[in-house]
């Protein structure tokens, strides 16, 4: 078979002829865009990070402002001294104890549900997981003040003794978390900007 | 520059903001738009709720059945003393209904048993009359003592030691032996009971004039011990025995045994006197002598340590 192939033309572009101010209204137009992308990106991620903070902090803010409520009626019931008390007395002044266990217990963790699940920037990443860490240490520490209170109703005296002794360990770290959280603020506060994670 | 060239850019600007706007929420599960992922469902904080009060214990009746107990005893001069004392029956029946309290740490409920209390003041104010010289209150507490040290001793195994002859069913049982700790009033009806049943009742009268005491647990007896501070009488022929508890400095007192010698070889009248505060040689245990016991207040309420809630500071900027 004798094929032949056909002799094709080169095809015939179009002349583009780029006037020197088309030029620079193109180049314009670009750094343009790149510039309103970046700047209003920059503006976009600081106002965001901003607000995490600003709701991490009211977060923070209802926290402290509920453990100062479950701090007073700690305070109280420590000012009534448990010494030469009665046996009724005893343990009215244990199911007072139980009471504020159980209103600790809900407080630590309705708070460490509601910070926990702030987003925020990077910088305030460790100062929030220090925050949670310290609720979630009292709560311990809360929860154990209910099984002590709840193993002295019992009559079971040693184990009250030793659900305290646990507790004590707890509220320790509660104040470690919370001299870590303070730092890890700090760090943040003065460590300038970081984008949000 | 004509609108066919800012139109791109008008264009460009368009898309940017809809990928970051609706885009990366929607990928991101953020909500869409300029809003700030906001807080999360935020659940209201609980609040406190104070315990239920609990209703007061009915008193026991006076005028019901009750028994009638006569007690003698020789007093620390010397001097025959007698009295009587009243137990309504179903106060006496209740605590015999009570399950006993396996923790011996929480024994000091019995020594101050509020339904026994009016009981026991109203003895132990028979037994050790208010005096109107504080250098006589030596001696009332003195004669407290010896009062329980002369009630006779009997092991909670033996059914002499209850009124009814049986062993309550409520008895711990342990091997071929029973245990059964007393409530004070239980131990003045029954008229006998062993070291532990002697040491609640002692600490459950002298609770009742104000005495501070706890209870002194050996593994194999049991004691009082009564706060003082610094007893070292000079006629004391040895070195009085104290243990210190949260920084107090309670002394050893025996409560079931004293220092007696029958009135003549064929009478089992006997005459003595008390153990001294202190002494922890008398009881002739060597556990007693030389072990160091398990201290159990009466008035227990466990209390932490650590109870300060710190408060943090709030990041700049925040509400």
């Amino acid at each position: 078979m004798d094929l032949k192939v056909p002799k094709l033309e080169k095809p015939k572009l179009p002349k583009i002829t780029i006037s020197r101010r088309q030029a620079l209204t193109a180049a314009g137009t670009a750094v343009a865009v790149i510039a309103i992308a970046f700047i209003g990106g920059a503006l976009l991620l600081d106002y965001t990070g901003d607000r995490q903070v600003a709701t991490f902090g009211s977060h923070v803010a209802a926290s402290e402002g509920d453990l100062s409520l479950v701090s007073g009626k700690i305070s109280s019931l420590m000012r009534s001294s448990p010494d030469d008390l009665s046996v009724a007395e005893c343990d009215a002044y244990m199911r007072e104890f139980a009471a504020i266990a159980d209103y600790g217990m809900g407080v630590t963790a309705c708070h460490r549900q509601i910070v926990g699940a702030d987003r925020v920037p990077g910088a305030y990443a460790g100062a929030q997981l220090a925050y949670v860490r310290a609720l979630d240490n009292l709560n311990r520490a809360f929860s154990l003040w209910s099984s002590a209170a709840a193993a002295y109703d019992a009559k079971a005296y040693t184990a009250a003794k030793e659900n305290l002794a646990r507790a004590d360990q707890a509220w320790k770290e509660y104040t470690a978390a919370v001299e870590d959280y303070d730092r890890e603020l700090r760090s943040a506060e003065e460590g300038g900007w970081i984008p949000p994670v | 520059m004509e609108w066919k060239d800012v139109f791109p850019v008008l264009a460009g600007g368009l898309v940017i903001l809809i990928v970051a706007l609706v885009v990366k929420p929607v990928l991101l599960g953020e909500p869409i738009g300029l809003v700030s992922p906001g807080p999360a469902a935020v659940q209201k904080p609980p609040v406190y709720v104070p315990p239920a009060p609990v209703p007061s214990a009915t008193p026991f009746p006076d005028d019901g059945a009750a028994y009638t107990r006569n007690f003698r005893w020789t007093a620390i001069d010397g001097g025959v003393q007698t009295t009587q004392v009243r137990i309504p029956e179903a106060l006496f029946l209740a605590h015999r209904e009570t399950p006993q309290i396996a923790d011996p740490l929480a024994w000091g409920r019995y020594a101050i048993a509020d339904a026994d209390r009016p009981i026991l003041e109203d003895l132990a104010h028979r037994i050790a009359p208010p005096a109107g010289n504080p250098e006589e209150d030596y001696f009332r507490l003195m004669n407290l003592v010896f009062f329980v040290q002369q009630i006779p001793y009997e092991l909670d195994s033996s059914t002499d030691s209850y009124v009814e002859g049986v062993i309550p069913r409520n008895a711990v049982r342990q091997g071929g032996e029973a245990g059964y700790s007393k409530y004070p009033v239980e131990m003045l009806v029954d008229g006998r009971g062993d070291c532990e049943d002697a040491s609640i009742l002692m600490a459950g009268l002298l609770d009742a004039l104000g005495y501070d005491t706890v209870l002194l647990r050996y593994p194999e007896h049991m004691a009082l011990g009564i706060r003082m501070n610094e007893f070292n009488p000079y006629y004391a022929k040895y070195t009085p025995k104290y243990f210190a508890y949260e920084g107090k400095h309670y002394y050893y007192v025996e409560g079931t045994d004293f220092d007696w010698v029958n009135i003549s070889a064929d009478s089992p009248v006997r005459r003595g006197k008390p153990f001294p505060i202190g002494d922890a040689d008398g009881t002739g245990i060597p556990g007693v002598r030389s072990g160091t016991p398990e201290i159990i207040p009466l008035h227990y309420v466990p209390t932490p340590a650590e109870y300060r809630i710190r408060p943090a500071r709030l990041p700049a900027g925040g509400a």
